[in-house]
């Protein structure tokens, strides 16, 4: 199954695309599918694409999650 | 605060002359969910499901909440399981829809709008109550009806109208730059849960990541659900025939909508759950991407005690699977096309699943 990862809205580009920022690292994506995007505007981003708009307190409870899912997989592979 | 979860498969294709003369696959690394909400409530991961999994939402919903309810030994009311079932359609319709945008570009800007709505607001309609007999039911159906005007597809039959983007696409896949192979092709199914279950229970910690049947490692999703509806197992299966089944399959889906989603007309086994006593429950789920389990094991004080999911991708895009059989022995005509007649073929698969490719020369047989 596929996860998505949440990423910030740092700039919006032509042609329905932006740039994000998922913790720190700047990606180029399509906002095609999302509505009304401005810069600091929190976005679950899945192959290149977003999918849906969230709030700032939801994307950092989803990247803790996957944070503490990365470390479950350390450990069990350890 | 960088996500630890690899989320992405690497794809080699080893070519001798024009042929694949094999198919190298490096699965992604399965988070692992069940070690994380073990000995919590099992309301703790039913909050998170949709968050880690957004793109199949409900299908997890429904999957985690079935086999809870087998696992409790609890009755589903036929109301809860007609829900159910229109939820996970409902959701693989707009997931089969957004994979024509994702994997074909087949989005025009009249067309934007009409996609935009239907994803945004389909689960929340279908979430309410009422839905069945109430106005959100016309609501959705209307939405499907003009995201499939704005892609240019006939709701009737699935005719792509001559010059739109999706016609020309499957022009160009019907070209064929890769020529797979005839072969008999084997499909996953509602028959295959009891198997699937026992093992994803049993004590093989590994069959959640390299499933197989005795053997048999079948293809999930719609090319292969339309395969088992028509009794077909000997098949070419490139682009173009998933692409077919994909457009076939959102016709389908929003006629059984349109005709009042009842639950008794539904395909089989859409939704099927299985109590195994001892606390212990099962569901398989047929989703976008295919087939969907979960499996859950219950302490005494009803907390998780053990949670194993199987996701279509392990089936799809296992190294021995349908993907690596598709590209074993395929001719690849154009030189110049070969990326992105591979690229098309995996993403064929799963236009929703990350990965990298790679094609090297073997030189030698």
């Amino acid at each position: 199954m596929c996860l998505s990862v949440p990423a910030e809205v740092a700039r919006i580009l032509p042609n329905d695309m932006a740039i994000v920022s998922v913790d720190g690292v700047r990606i180029e994506i399509s906002i095609a599918l999302v509505q009304d995007l401005a810069p600091g505007d929190y976005v679950l981003v899945h192959v290149g694409f977003a999918l849906a708009k969230i709030d700032a307190a939801e994307a950092r409870r989803t990247l803790k999650l996957l944070q503490e899912l990365g470390r479950a997989g350390l450990e069990t592979n350890s | 605060m960088r996500p630890a979860v690899c989320n992405r498969i690497d794809i080699t294709v080893s070519l001798v002359g024009d042929t694949v003369a094999a198919v190298g696959i490096l699965p992604r690394v399965k988070p692992p969910v069940g070690r994380l909400f073990a000995g919590k409530p099992a309301v703790s991961l039913l909050d998170v499901l949709p968050r880690l999994f957004p793109l199949c939402a409900a299908a997890h919903r429904v999957a985690f909440l079935s086999a809870i309810e087998a696992a409790r030994g609890q009755e589903v009311s036929t109301m809860t399981r007609a829900h159910c079932t229109t939820q996970v359609v409902v959701e693989r319709l707009t997931e089969l829809i957004r994979g024509l945008i994702i994997e074909h570009l087949a989005l025009d800007i009249s067309g934007s709008a009409a996609i935009r709505a239907l994803i945004k607001d389909n689960s929340v309609l279908v979430g309410r109550e009422g839905y069945q007999s109430g106005p959100d039911r016309c609501a959705v159906t209307a939405r499907v009806a003009a995201a499939l005007a704005g892609l240019r597809i006939s709701d009737d039959d699935g005719t792509l109208m001559p010059g739109s983007a999706l016609a020309l696409r499957m022009a160009a896949l019907e070209g064929g730059v890769l020529e797979p192979k005839l072969t008999q092709q084997s499909f996953l199914s509602a028959a295959d849960d009891c198997e699937i279950i026992e093992r994803l229970l049993g004590r093989d910690a590994r069959s959640g990541n390299c499933p197989d049947l005795e053997g048999r490692i079948p293809e999930t999703g719609p090319w292969a659900r339309q395969m088992l509806r028509d009794r077909l197992s000997l098949g070419r299966s490139g682009p173009a025939e998933r692409l077919k089944a994909r457009i076939a399959e959102i016709v389908q889906l929003f006629t059984w909508l349109k005709a009042g989603a009842h639950p008794e007309t539904a395909e089989e086994g859409i939704v099927k759950s299985y109590s195994l006593g001892r606390g212990c429950g099962a569901a398989g789920v047929e989703c976008a991407r295919g087939r969907l389990y979960h499996a859950v094991e219950l302490d005494r004080y009803g907390q998780i005690a053990r949670f194993e999911y199987l996701a279509p991708t392990e089936w799809n895009f296992h190294k021995r699977g349908p993907l690596a059989r598709s590209l074993q022995g395929a001719v690849l005509r154009a030189r110049q096309h070969q990326e992105g007649a591979v690229r098309a073929m995996i993403a064929s698969f799963d236009p929703c699943v990350a990965f990298t490719q790679k094609i090297v020369e073997s030189g030698h047989a």
